[in-house]
């Protein structure tokens, strides 16, 4: 079994967000909802001023304090390291939001918005991949309406129901088929790494014990799978500065 | 015995017996590492502990009701 | 409504007046805008609330509803405990309260479990997946367990078997509630035996359900004091706290409805000045525990806090929720020194008693909210910034259709069933 990690190299990281774009784009997340988000920050006083970066997807921790506090074991922790949602069973009483530490997570506020469900089709139609080139239109992935898993349940994408918990699922419907998570895919200048970390050969793995590295909050004792390197942990001098629209 | 009194303490028992046997081993196991730590081993074993919640109560008004 | 076979109930059971039909009529709008406010909410989704994602959203998640949970689960407090009282002190003044403290119980379990309800975003899921997939791990376990299943199914068996002599006496007469009274009483008769059964029955339920009490608001504590990640809340204090509030509002809510009661159905003679003061002083009592833990909790945050326990206490302290916190702070110690002044010179007052627990009463809703919400919007320990929340007209909508229903269901009793126990020969 693997064990998943993703790696943050945050000295590579230049802020640009085309992770939280791709994220949006592979998870269909509705508008304010930022599943992949990227910090930037300044610190010190005009003029002597710096600016830092912090991409934060969901931790997948291996103390999750979300999945503790689940009642009816939707959000769960797979032997492969994933924290996910089982949509089909969220009760929506946000327990896992105010448990976790790291504002991951994210609730269907609205209806969903189905007006592209017309537009489903079936991709491996060879007229359509003629076209395609075998590229699936980021409109809606078919994938999303499948159940991933030994377990099977319905765990990636978003906008299933309304009043359902949503948060990042380390794209487990591109991880299950050997890809890496979109946000990885896409970042264009390599800040993001992810593999498994039981294989001590792995890239990843190498690279791990290679470099200095933190995560986000230990002291709380979650553990997280996301290892930063590079860089600094935010401080409370860090202040967020040029924040996407996020509030619904 | 009276034929009550022993329906009732048989009901007390059946509802303890119930609530720790679902509580300890039929609901969820206590851990977070794998896919089986979100469901319980039993399917709705929170349904029989709060059954035996209300069969250990009920034997309250079973005793003040029966006739000896 | 009286007509000629029909005889006089005791308590104006059976019989509606102006008043009481006004009552109702008030009582059931209240309702009905909440039904209205609920109605919307699940049209829009939840998006019609205030609430919305903490972290990047700069939300508060749990808002209002969460915090009348809190409140509604504590106000029931009261009819155990006096129950308890009753039975295992035999403390003979409060029999006058102690169905009215049972009924408040009960009332107030429901409408704590429908603002549960009103809160989850799947209601119908929750209702079936809890009792299906309920993992004991989750804070929340107990809270529908042991709180609303538990709790509330030893409640209403207490009141039943309290209630079978009074019922079994109003059998005797014809009304048209003879058969309703004939089921309840299910057999009763008067006789020694049963009267020692009923002692022994309601003698150990009382033992059983005071333990059952403490679990229960100690679990709703729990909800909050076992998250390490939100300031504010991870604290030892925090189920012995809830206990306590618990008990303050709930002694609080039973002295204004006793005191209702007692003028409503001209009982002064029933519900006697002995009962108040012995409520009064227990209130104090409470008060007094309840201010205590306060100030310790008020020291440790603000001896040496870290930063953002800093950033959560100036937020209480002196800025945006400052006028809820020392507003809620005056309302717990105005009503403390109220009753030590009337526990010292030994004059108490009723009017003053009822004043006192309104006070308690909104400072417990106060203190619910400080405790829900500002640990969301001022406690993120990432830089996300302030957030806020304000909420909006469908949740306090919903909190008075919640108000609303309690009245009608308190209101439905008095009408079906004499809600102080009948004394011999009074039927």
């Amino acid at each position: 079994m693997a064990r998943y990690k993703m790696v943050v190299d945050l000295d590579r990281c230049q802020g640009c967000r085309a992770c939280m774009e791709a994220c949006k784009v592979e998870n269909n997340t509705p508008a304010g909802v930022f599943w992949m988000y990227v910090f930037r920050f300044e610190q010190g006083e005009f003029p002597d001023t710096s600016i830092s970066f912090l991409p934060r997807p969901c931790q997948h921790c291996n103390n999750a304090p979300c999945v503790k506090v689940c009642p009816t074991g939707a959000r769960y922790k797979r032997e492969d390291g994933l924290v996910l949602t089982d949509f089909e069973r969220c009760i929506g009483c946000r327990y896992c939001e105010v448990a976790c530490p790291y504002g991951v997570n994210y609730f269907n506020w609205r209806k969903p918005d189905h007006a592209f469900d017309d537009y489903k089709m079936d991709f491996s139609d060879p007229d359509l991949v003629a076209f395609t080139g075998g590229v699936v239109p980021p409109y809606r992935n078919p994938d999303h309406d499948v159940k991933h898993g030994p377990e099977g349940r319905l765990t990636s994408g978003s906008g299933h129901f309304k009043g359902v918990m949503e948060k990042c699922t380390f794209c487990v419907h591109r991880v299950e088929k050997g890809l890496v998570p979109a946000c990885v895919d896409t970042c264009p200048v390599g800040a993001l790494r992810f593999g498994d970390a039981e294989d001590e050969n792995s890239p990843i793995s190498v690279f791990i014990r290679e470099h200095e590295s933190f995560q986000l909050l230990e002291e709380l004792g979650t553990d997280p799978s996301v290892i930063y390197v590079g860089g600094a942990p935010p401080s409370t001098e860090s202040r967020e500065i040029e924040r996407p629209m996020t509030r619904v | 015995m009276k034929r009550s009194t022993i329906v009732t303490w048989t009901m007390i028992a059946v509802g303890v017996v119930l609530m720790v046997v679902s509580y300890f081993f039929l609901a969820t196991p206590w851990c977070n590492t794998a896919v089986e730590c979100s469901n319980p081993r039993v399917p709705f074993a929170p349904a029989i502990f709060v059954l035996g919640v209300l069969i250990a109560f009920s034997s309250a008004v079973y005793y003040a009701v029966a006739k000896d | 409504m009286t007509t000629a076979t029909d005889t006089q109930l005791p308590q104006g059971i059976g019989r509606l007046s102006r008043g009481w039909i006004a009552f109702f009529l008030g009582a059931a709008v209240l309702f009905a805008f909440g039904i209205v406010g609920y109605i919307y909410e699940q049209g829009q989704g939840m998006v019609a609330t205030g609430m919305r994602d903490l972290g990047a959203m700069q939300g508060a998640t749990w808002g209002l509803y969460i915090a009348m949970v809190v409140y509604f689960i504590g106000v029931s407090f009261a009819g155990v405990t006096v129950a308890a009282l009753i039975r295992l002190f035999d403390i003979e003044k409060l029999k006058g309260v102690a169905r009215m403290a049972e009924v408040l119980t009960i009332v107030a379990l429901v409408l704590g479990a429908l603002a549960i309800l009103v809160d989850l975003g799947q209601p119908l899921r929750g209702i079936v997946n809890l009792f299906r997939y309920g993992r004991p791990q989750s804070p929340f376990f107990g809270t529908f367990s042991l709180v609303v299943s538990g709790y509330l199914f030893a409640s209403l068996v207490y009141l039943y078997v309290t209630s079978r002599p009074d019922a079994a006496r109003l059998a005797q007469r014809p009304s048209r509630l003879q058969g309703l009274y004939r089921w309840i009483a299910a057999g009763w008769e008067d006789t020694p035996e049963q009267r020692a059964k009923d002692r022994r029955v309601t003698f150990w339920l009382a033992i059983t359900i005071l333990p059952l009490l403490v679990v229960a608001h100690s679990t709703l504590g729990f909800v909050f004091g076992l998250q390490v990640g939100r300031p504010g809340w991870f604290s030892t204090l925090q189920a012995p706290a809830f206990v306590t509030l618990a008990g303050v509002s709930g002694i609080g809510h039973i002295i204004v409805l006793a005191a209702i009661v007692a003028t409503v159905l001209k009982a002064k003679d029933r519900i006697r000045l002995d009962a108040f003061i012995w409520l009064g002083r227990f209130l104090m009592v409470l008060l007094f525990v309840y201010l205590y833990f306060t100030i310790v909790e008020l020291l440790t945050t603000m001896y040496q806090p870290t930063e953002h326990e800093k950033v959560l206490s100036d937020a209480l302290l002196r800025g945006e929720y400052a006028w809820i916190f020392w507003g809620s702070l005056a309302g717990l110690a105005i009503p403390a020194l109220m009753l030590a002044w009337m526990a010292l010179t030994r004059h108490w007052r009723v009017s003053w008693l009822v004043v006192a627990s309104i006070l308690v009463n909104l400072a417990a809703i106060g203190k619910r909210y400080l405790i829900v919400v500002p640990s969301q919007t001022h406690g993120q320990l990432l830089p996300y910034g302030i957030g806020s929340y304000s909420p909006s007209w469908v949740e306090y909508a919903v909190v008075i259709g919640l108000f609303g229903l309690g009245a009608l269901a308190i209101g439905a009793f008095m009408k079906l069933f004499p809600i102080i126990e009948l004394e011999e020969g009074e039927a």
